[in-house]
């Protein structure tokens, strides 16, 4: 499998760590205990199309958000993790 | 009370025997490292990218790279190692933690790496040939070409790695920032990779 980093291009998956579920948002202060315990350590096991959070350690340490199907590890989309700091995506 | 003799010495100097080593004969690739260099690793501070990109023109007089690449300033080689960041590296003091600290007092924050990572210097006919055993980045030269950079691993490390201005005998010279506790054992599988093109080992303090 390869991911193409949009700062770094094209590179082989030892490069990258995988995070796990893009889709998880930290609960508000003083949510319920059922809110954070679903945000700690309940997490869906999709067959199919999710987001995923990488982070490319290997090479320009920067956190991405990948688009992968789990069934095929086909690749969609792959975009600068939100608060990634980056200006811009290199062209 | 023990006296301490506090001397600067290069990581790889105990792993660093120079001259030939590998097949005899030929030499197909020689490996240099460079010492004594000056690098300060220049990070955007959030939302103050545009800044530090006009404080690096100011003070270097080039554009900072905003894609892998590594551009020549006159006495200074500025390379891109992720998002909003870059290496300075040069030597004689002249851009050091001191004179960058001004000129990126309220756009960046500054890291000195002088002392945290080697820097080797790939070249010959079969450089490339050694590369393509512990790299998967694309070396070929229109692929590659002077100036080219990637931030990427090698041999499971970390390597900065970026294609300096061709030797004098028009062949391709290729950089390597390895992190200082990781560069012995780099060096050692750079020379495993060598030996069968014959290998000449040295060091030097010339930036190239």
């Amino acid at each position: 499998m390869r991911i193409v980093c949009p700062f770094c291009g094209e590179r082989e998956l030892g490069e990258f760590t995988y995070l796990g579920d893009a889709k998880p948002v930290r609960p508000a202060p003083g949510a319920s205990e059922d809110e954070v315990y679903d945000y700690v350590y309940l997490r869906d096991n999709i067959a199919g199309v999710m987001d995923e959070n990488w982070y490319h350690g290997g090479g320009c340490r920067a956190w991405l958000k990948v688009t992968r199907n789990t069934l095929t590890h086909e690749i969609s989309a792959v975009e600068p993790a939100a608060g990634a700091g980056a200006r811009q995506v290199a062209k | 009370m023990a006296e301490f003799s506090w001397e600067t010495r290069s990581p790889l100097d105990r792993a660093l025997v120079g001259g030939a080593h590998g097949a005899q004969g030929e030499v197909g690739v020689a490996l240099t490292e460079i010492r004594n260099f000056d690098l300060v690793q220049v990070i955007a501070r959030r939302g103050r990218a545009p800044d530090m990109a006009s404080a690096a023109r100011a003070h270097f007089g080039v554009a900072v790279p905003e894609t892998p690449k590594a551009v020549r300033a006159s006495d200074a080689t500025l390379i891109w190692s992720g998002p909003d960041q870059f290496f300075v590296l040069s030597n004689g003091g002249k851009h050091g933690m001191d004179a960058l600290g001004q000129a990126f007092s309220s756009s960046a924050s500054l890291s000195d790496q002088s002392h945290a990572r080697v820097l080797i210097s790939i070249s010959g006919d079969k450089a490339r040939a050694l590369l393509a055993k512990l790299s998967s980045i694309d070396l070929y030269p229109a692929a590659f070409p002077v100036g080219a950079a990637a931030a990427t691993s090698m041999d499971h490390t970390s390597v900065m790695l970026w294609r300096g201005n061709d030797a004098p005998d028009e062949q391709a010279v290729f950089n390597v920032l390895v992190f200082a506790t990781f560069a012995e054992s780099l060096w050692h599988t750079m020379l495993d990779s060598g030996a069968e093109y014959g290998v000449e080992i040295g060091h030097s303090e010339d930036l190239a």
